[in-house]
């Protein structure tokens, strides 16, 4: 995928371990982070965040639903669908297995659909690990997957993006008990698109869909209850009036990267070829964790892991500001 | 409906009937691509990626090894229209449209300068609000120029229609969807030679005529604008340089 000679990676191994990376970070620092908001006018929130070259877009679209059954409505608080899909602006240069990449992405949206998550067996031998994000984030757009323990399978960084949304979702419940007046609820629909990637991903996603969730407005909802129960219950949504999640608690996720002895944030897609294994773990402000995933070949010492959660916290603190700032920043211009 | 007033004789979003939307194209949006482009037409906004010349990958597709092998990949995201619905990748219409767009740049890139290479063009829809096509060809342009790849031409795109008896330039999404003849060019302006036409929908031989010649003067203009963000993008990397 990145097509490195050994120079090139003795070069980047090296410098991890002189704590010097090739582009002049340290092994925790993170690149530039910019963050735009509304930049998809079409969408109820939106977000674009820039991670160096990472680039990606987050929007936020909801859908008023009428449930005409009460109780599978009492039931339906709010369903939240995650369409996360690698879009082909992504397919990068040098990529030796273009044709197989493409069909694996026509086989993830095919296979995918079944609801048992079947064919997740298939072995990705064959791919790169950037092909596997590829063929992993394409699978995540269908959320409520039946969870399989399957450790060693790459299939689980979907997990982790599912129960930060998930975390996220149940901190929305107090909004759309709000929102929900008798038989009417909404149908919120995440997408992520990757414009550009050049490594961490889901650290960039995780951010761009907390910015889009704080930039959505949900309309608010009147219903007018005819006497006759009979007809249908007349739905008012205004236009003027919106309500705000609350994103504050919503996590973050913050991959550490281990290449060599050491771990880094914010991998490169270069740097990423080089690591050994990755945790990504979700941190919310309280520095409590609400998602935890490992991927990778490499086998991880558990102390090394406990360690590795404790510096992802630290380092989610400045993440979470950072982010927090640019929001506040967006709002203010906006 | 009435799609143009026949008062003020004004359309839906308040233009006149040879007025294009406002346009915006910048180059240079995705920071690995080699060329890429992001080009808007009123609330139609795509995105346009290009990798390469570089080595082919699938030696199976190159037909003819003089030439480079010129692909497109088309895509709406889900986002992009007004209701939010999936559309499986590969679908019949963005299959259709990748092979226009595909077809249309091949007329325009000097795909003997080089041979055995391939030519990735990459097009992503971020918001339809009708004339995606042209939109895609427009973008496609500027992202292949931008990566400095070897062409004719600049070709554009525009779209134009017939509705109330009136030729219109750049439908939106409201008249492209009036049931009404939709025919888009593709343009070679310098050259004066046109390279992609469609249109879906029956047209008397004169009208169309107007409706066309309309469609090109849609894509001149497309073109100036196109030429003044390039020059501006050179002279800004002139600076840069020092």
């Amino acid at each position: 995928m990145v097509g490195l000679s050994e120079g090139e990676k003795h070069f980047i191994r090296g410098g991890i371990a002189q704590d010097l990376r090739t582009d002049g970070r340290r092994r925790l620092q993170f690149r530039a982070i910019s963050v735009e908001t509304g930049v998809i006018p079409q969408a109820n929130g939106s977000a674009r965040v820039r991670l160096g070259a990472t680039e990606v877009i987050a929007t936020v679209k909801d859908i008023v639903q009428i449930e005409v059954d009460p109780a599978a409505a009492a039931e339906i608080n709010a369903k939240l669908t995650v369409a996360v899909q690698i879009e082909v602006v992504v397919v990068m240069r040098g990529d030796d297995d273009g044709e197989e990449t493409r069909k694996r992405q026509r086989w993830g949206e095919e296979r995918g659909c079944g609801d048992d998550g079947r064919g997740r067996d298939e072995p990705c031998g064959r791919l790169s690990w950037g092909n596997q994000a590829f063929f992993i984030l394409i699978k995540g757009k269908f959320p409520f997957l039946l969870i399989v323990a399957q450790l060693q399978h790459p299939c689980l960084r979907v997990e982790v993006l599912k129960n930060f949304l998930l975390s996220s979702v149940l901190h929305c419940k107090d909004a759309y008990s709000v929102v929900k007046v008798g038989q009417v609820c909404w149908d919120l629909y995440i997408d992520g698109l990757v414009v550009s990637s050049d490594g961490n991903l889901l650290d960039a996603l995780a951010g761009a869909i907390k910015v889009a969730l704080s930039d959505t407005g949900i309309p608010k909802v009147n219903v007018s209850l005819s006497a006759t129960t009979d007809e249908e219950p007349e739905v008012d949504v205004s236009d003027e009036e919106f309500l705000q999640f609350d994103t504050s608690s919503v996590p973050v996720i913050v991959t550490l990267t281990k290449v060599g002895k050491h771990y880094i944030v914010d991998a490169t897609s270069e740097e990423e070829s080089q690591m050994s294994s990755a945790v990504s773990v979700s941190v919310n402000r309280h520095g409590q964790i609400c998602g935890l995933t490992k991927r990778g070949g490499a086998g991880l010492d558990p102390s090394v892991i406990f360690d590795m959660i404790s510096v992802a916290k630290h380092v989610s603190r400045q993440f979470i500001s950072v982010l927090d700032s640019e929001i506040l920043a967006a709002e203010a211009a906006g | 409906m009435e799609y143009v007033n026949p008062l003020t004789g004004f359309r839906v979003d308040g233009r006149r009937p040879n007025e294009m939307r406002q346009l915006k194209g910048e180059v240079g949006v995705v920071a690995r691509a080699d060329g890429s482009a992001l080009f808007e037409m009123g609330n139609t906004r795509v995105i346009a990626a290009v990798y390469g010349p570089r080595e082919v990958q699938n030696k199976g597709q190159q037909v003819n090894s003089k030439d480079a092998l010129v692909r497109c990949e088309y895509r709406m995201a889900d986002f992009s229209t007004g209701d939010r619905r999936r559309k499986p990748k590969g679908d019949r219409r963005s299959t259709e449209i990748s092979l226009v767009i595909r077809q249309t740049m091949e007329a325009s890139i000097l795909t003997h300068l080089m041979p055995r290479s391939q030519i990735d063009i990459f097009v992503q829809v971020l918001q339809a609000d009708g004339g995606t096509r042209a939109a895609c060809i427009n973008a496609a342009t500027l992202a292949l120029a931008d990566a400095g790849i070897p062409m004719r031409d600049i070709v554009t795109s525009c779209s134009a229609g017939y509705l109330c008896s009136t030729p219109l330039l750049d439908l939106n999404y409201i008249e492209d969807s009036a049931g009404g003849p939709d025919v888009t060019v593709g343009f070679l302006t310098k050259m004066d030679k046109v390279t992609l036409l469609q249109m879906d929908a029956k047209l008397p031989m004169d009208t169309f005529e107007t409706v066309m010649d309309l469609a090109i003067e849609g894509c001149k203009a497309i073109a100036n604008y196109i030429r003044e963000v390039l020059l501006e993008n050179t002279r800004r990397l002139e600076c840069q340089r020092g």
